[in-house]
């Protein structure tokens, strides 16, 4: 896997505007079987539903007729598509020209695997769209007819639900951020009845040039509204992180959140960056023999079984929180309806604010935890010498 | 006649007094049971063994967060406890602890095991609902009257096996009518008899089957025909099983709660079993489209060959699905024509081993011969 | 498509037995169908269940598993516990009602070269008439 350096910084102030004739959904497919017509790429990853069933899954579709089934925008996100993309790629040679419609939280798990080396983006265009959200995934199995009515609706306003999964609710990064991302976006907000092409690499430059598209069109109206939502969103974000770092201010009150964890592992398993084979927490380096597991609960009186729970989960955050993109994935999979990706989430902005890190941003930035300057954290070093330096550096 | 004893007490008070007093006489070192782990209805196993923390056990709560025999195995998977330790756990989750210790996954010795007529566990979804407590008294009238209670798993629903095998005291709770007021404990052991001596009972001649275990257990086969038969529908076979598991996340999380599924890294999570890109233009030439992850159908299937044969009805597996699959009833399913076919009872007796890991010479002696 | 088919069947043979019977059965110029793929193993004992599923599910349109006689095998027991599972996987197809002719097991020793060519092109004739097998075009598996 060759690592795959993008200029564009700063995205683009000119894009492609299209006019919506029948539905935006008819629109996003026309480019897309254009593209597969002069083989642009070979095929596409992108969401369809299973036919004669509600469910939804991920296909490569490279047959026209299944544009049938596909969705760009489903009303839920079952695989996370970070996930779905690794499946079939990690082990490289692809052999093939393959476009990915993402979400944008699914696009940065695929960034965060391109630098875990968990996908290969050799011949990969990643192709980004506004989001709207998704539903829980337990509300839509429930009724998916209902669920997925209620979700046409708030798509269609962009309204900031209750219904959407707590991820989406809180999520500012819906639409795409300056960084080197994915290669293309596409545009919902701003005019009605037109979708804008954003090209934002080269590659992507490339796709709408081939595609015969010019980018000319201003850009301003889809920026105006996006940087509206999102500052209306991270309004929304904040008052969530503050809730919840509140009610988690303690450790008890973390640990209390995980009281009803039966340790299934579903949520290290839907999470898009908890790639191992073998995870730790699963593996026989934490098995004990009888004798030490009842000292263990004489300390304390009782021991909680299956063992391990809050080690799982302190442990896998240790891992993985400095690339969790908050996708939410994991609180979908969960089957007793642990907040575990608010936990993770919360978790997550901490600690990427302290190294000043946006997972799935740019794909040239290192992973925190895989370097380190030697002058930096002083404050958690050493806090009084630290200070003084800091008040020589003033004078 | 069976050896039995009546204890004048609610069937919950009565068995929690029984194990404090054991475990506060020291005549076992800690009690394994279900415990309280908040107000807002958390429950899980512990291992209990200061008798002031096990005032938050409820030992026969609805609830099996985890399957207990699974539990027990990671507690015993390297030797045996030395020390006595008394375990409460259902009818299936005993079986599932027989099946594992029987394929060296964890030891039986120095367990007192008690296990209940068991009227089911109610669905995982339950815990923490706001009307928790008033699920779990509707569940204990239909306990004390033998109903099948809805609010309780699909499998329990039609789990024949709700008598214990291999428990060294059964409590007798199904179908009692004065569950409030008095309960049987019956002694299926010398171990049983002797801690039994501690408990405050007067012996008493009762049997096990009674008209209502009877009746109940004739309304769970008719529930269960009727659960097999919508089921993985005969003749529609491969479409009915991808439809079926068409929302599949591909999580894993029913073999990681399996009780029988008790391996380190699942054949399914390993290398081997990895989509190889360089197929993906061959398969995309001969259909045009491919469900990534791919190995959807491989895993349940293949799972199946692992372990159906064994599987005790617990219903943990649909329990923990996301996406609600009724993993357990199809895996049931399956299990019992193979228990059929080998004349297999996975659970029951300790010195019989699993159908993979032997054959007779004298079975099936026409196949392979056409 | 008004081609014939021509079935893809995947045959997984034991070393000393099947594997020379069909040898045998070459040398002797027996007809043997080109629809037989076939793939060596030592024993029919170390045919995993996986290897038939797998095959079944990327769309072999049948899979034959193939032995020494039981008491013959040259590990001793290879063949016996193939048989249970050959059971094993016959039972779970007809459970799930899945087309469980689509998987067999045959004995055929080192000198029945004439009874491999019989039972593979019995076989073939089988699955001929049973068609294609859905999963090779299934999208969704
Ligand atoms: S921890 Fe949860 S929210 Fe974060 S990346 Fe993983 S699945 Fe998404
Ligand atoms: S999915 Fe939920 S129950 Fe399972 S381990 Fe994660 S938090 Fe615990
Ligand atoms: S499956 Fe049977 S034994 Fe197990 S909890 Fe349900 S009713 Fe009880
Ligand atoms: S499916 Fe098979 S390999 Fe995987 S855990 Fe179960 S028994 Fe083990
Ligand atoms: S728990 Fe459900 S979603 Fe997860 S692998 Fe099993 S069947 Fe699929
Ligand atoms: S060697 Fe032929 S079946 Fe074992």
């Amino acid at each position: 896997m060759s690592n795959n350096q993008k200029e564009t910084k700063n995205y683009p102030n000119k894009g492609k505007s299209l006019p919506v004739e029948k539905s935006i959904k008819d629109t996003v497919f026309n480019i897309f079987k254009k593209a597969l017509e002069e083989n642009i790429f070979d095929a596409l990853l992108i969401p369809a539903k299973v036919p004669d069933t509600d469910a939804y899954s991920w296909i490569l579709l490279q047959d026209e007729s299944l544009f049938d089934i596909a969705d760009p925008l489903p009303p839920v996100m079952t695989v996370q598509g970070g996930r779905a993309l690794s499946s079939f790629s990690k082990n490289g040679e692809l052999g093939l020209k393959i476009a990915a419609l993402l979400r944008p939280c699914e696009a940065r798990a695929v960034i965060e695997l391109f630098k875990l080396h968990q996908v290969d983006l050799d011949n990969m265009t990643l192709i980004t769209i506004d989001c709207p959200g998704a539903m829980p995934l337990a509300d839509y199995m429930n009724d998916p007819k209902k669920i997925a009515d209620s979700f046409k609706k708030i798509s269609e306003k962009w309204e900031i639900s209750e219904s959407l999964r707590p991820a989406c609710q809180n999520c500012h990064r819906f639409s795409l951020m300056d960084g080197t991302g994915p290669d293309l976006h596409i545009g919902l907000l701003g005019e009605n009845n037109k979708v804008t092409l954003i090209a934002n690499s080269p590659e992507g430059n490339d796709l709408l040039e081939k595609l015969g598209f010019e980018s000319k069109d201003s850009l301003d109206k889809w920026k105006t509204e996006k940087e509206k939502l999102v500052k209306e969103k991270t309004k929304k974000r904040e008052s969530f992180l503050k809730e919840w770092q509140e009610k988690t201010k303690n450790p008890d009150g973390f640990f209390n959140e995980l009281n009803k964890c039966i340790n299934c592992h579903n949520c290290m398993n839907a999470c898009p960056i908890c790639y191992c084979q073998q995870c730790y927490f699963d593996s026989q380096m934490i098995n004990f023999k009888p004798e030490i597991y009842l000292k263990k609960s004489r300390e304390k009186g009782a021991l909680r079984f299956p063992l391990n729970t809050m080690l799982f989960h302190i442990g896998r955050m240790s891992h993985m929180v400095l690339s969790c993109v908050a996708c939410g994935a994991c609180e979908d999979a969960c089957p007793v309806s642990i907040p575990v990706g608010r936990l993770f989430s919360m978790v997550g902005d901490k600690t990427q604010k302290q190294f000043d890190y946006v997972p799935g941003l740019n794909r040239e930035d290192p992973l925190p935890l895989q370097i380190f300057k030697e002058d930096e954290f002083c404050e958690v070093e050493t806090p009084n010498e630290c200070e003084e330096k800091a008040t020589e550096e003033v004078k | 006649m069976a050896k039995a004893i009546k204890i004048k007490k609610n069937v919950e008070e009565g068995l929690f007094d029984f194990l404090k007093s054991l475990l506060e006489k020291e005549k076992i070192n800690g009690v394994f049971t279900l415990k309280k782990m908040d107000d807002n209805g958390a429950i899980s196993y512990s291992l209990i063994t200061s008798p002031d923390e096990f005032k938050d056990a409820v030992p026969l709560y609805p609830f099996m967060p985890v399957n207990a025999g699974k539990a027990l195995s990671s507690f015993t998977l390297l030797g045996k406890t030395e020390e006595p330790i008394a375990a409460v756990l259902r009818p299936c989750e005993l079986r599932a602890f027989v099946e594992l210790v029987k394929r060296a996954q964890g030891d039986l010795e120095n367990f007192l095991i008690i296990s209940p007529t068991c009227g089911g566990v109610l669905s995982l979804n339950l815990m923490g609902d706001k009307n928790q407590e008033k699920i779990v008294s509707q569940y204990w009238t239909s306990v004390q009257k033998a109903e099948i209670s809805p609010d309780t798993r699909e499998t329990c629903q039609f789990c024949e096996n709700f008598l214990p095998i291999n428990a060294d005291i059964t409590v007798a709770a199904l179908g009692n009518k004065d569950l409030d007021k008095e309960f049987i404990l019956f002694l299926n052991s010398p171990k049983g008899e002797e801690f039994a001596k501690h408990a405050e009972g007067s012996a008493v001649s009762e049997e096990i089957e009674t008209k209502e275990i009877n009746e109940f257990r004739k309304k769970r086969e008719e529930l269960r025909e009727k659960f097999f038969k919508e089921t993985g529908k005969e003749g529609e076979g491969l479409k009915s099983l991808i439809n079926i598991f068409a929302p599949c996340l591909g999580c894993h999380g029913c073999s990681h709660v399996c009780p029988i599924c008790y391996c380190v890294l699942c054949d399914f999570d390993a290398k081997t079993h990895e989509y190889h890109s360089a197929s993906l233009s061959l398969d995309l030439k001969n259909k045009g489209g491919l469900k990534v992850p791919t190995g959807n159908l491989l895993f349940h299937l293949g799972r199946m060959t692992h372990m159906a044969v064994s599987c005790v009805n617990c219903g943990m597996c649909s329990d923990v699905c996301p996406v609600n699959i009724p993993v357990a009833t199809v895996f049931s399913k399956v299990g019992s024509s193979l228990q059929k076919v080998f004349n297999y009872f996975p659970g029951k007796d300790i010195e019989e081993p699993a159908p993979q890991g032997t054959y007779k010479e004298e079975e099936f002696k026409t196949i392979g011969e056409q | 498509m008004n081609d014939k088919f021509t079935p893809n069947i995947i045959g997984f043979l034991c070393n000393w037995c099947s594997y020379t019977g069909a040898d045998l059965a070459g040398t002797s110029r027996m007809k043997i169908p080109p629809s037989l793929k076939t793939i060596r193993v030592m024993c029919s004992g170390r045919i995993d269940p996986l290897f038939v599923l797998e095959s079944f599910i990327k769309g072999a349109d049948g899979v034959m598993m193939m032995g020494c006689h039981p008491g013959d095998c040259h590990y001793q027991k290879g063949n016996y516990n193939a048989r249970r599972r050959y059971v094993m996987l016959n039972s779970i197809f007809d459970t799930l009602g899945l087309e469980k002719k689509r998987i067999g097991l045959w004995w055929v020793s080192a000198s029945e070269a004439t009874r491999f060519a019989k039972v593979t092109n019995e076989y073939t004739k089988e699955i001929e008439k049973l068609g294609p097998n859905p999963t090779s075009k299934e999208i969704f598996l």
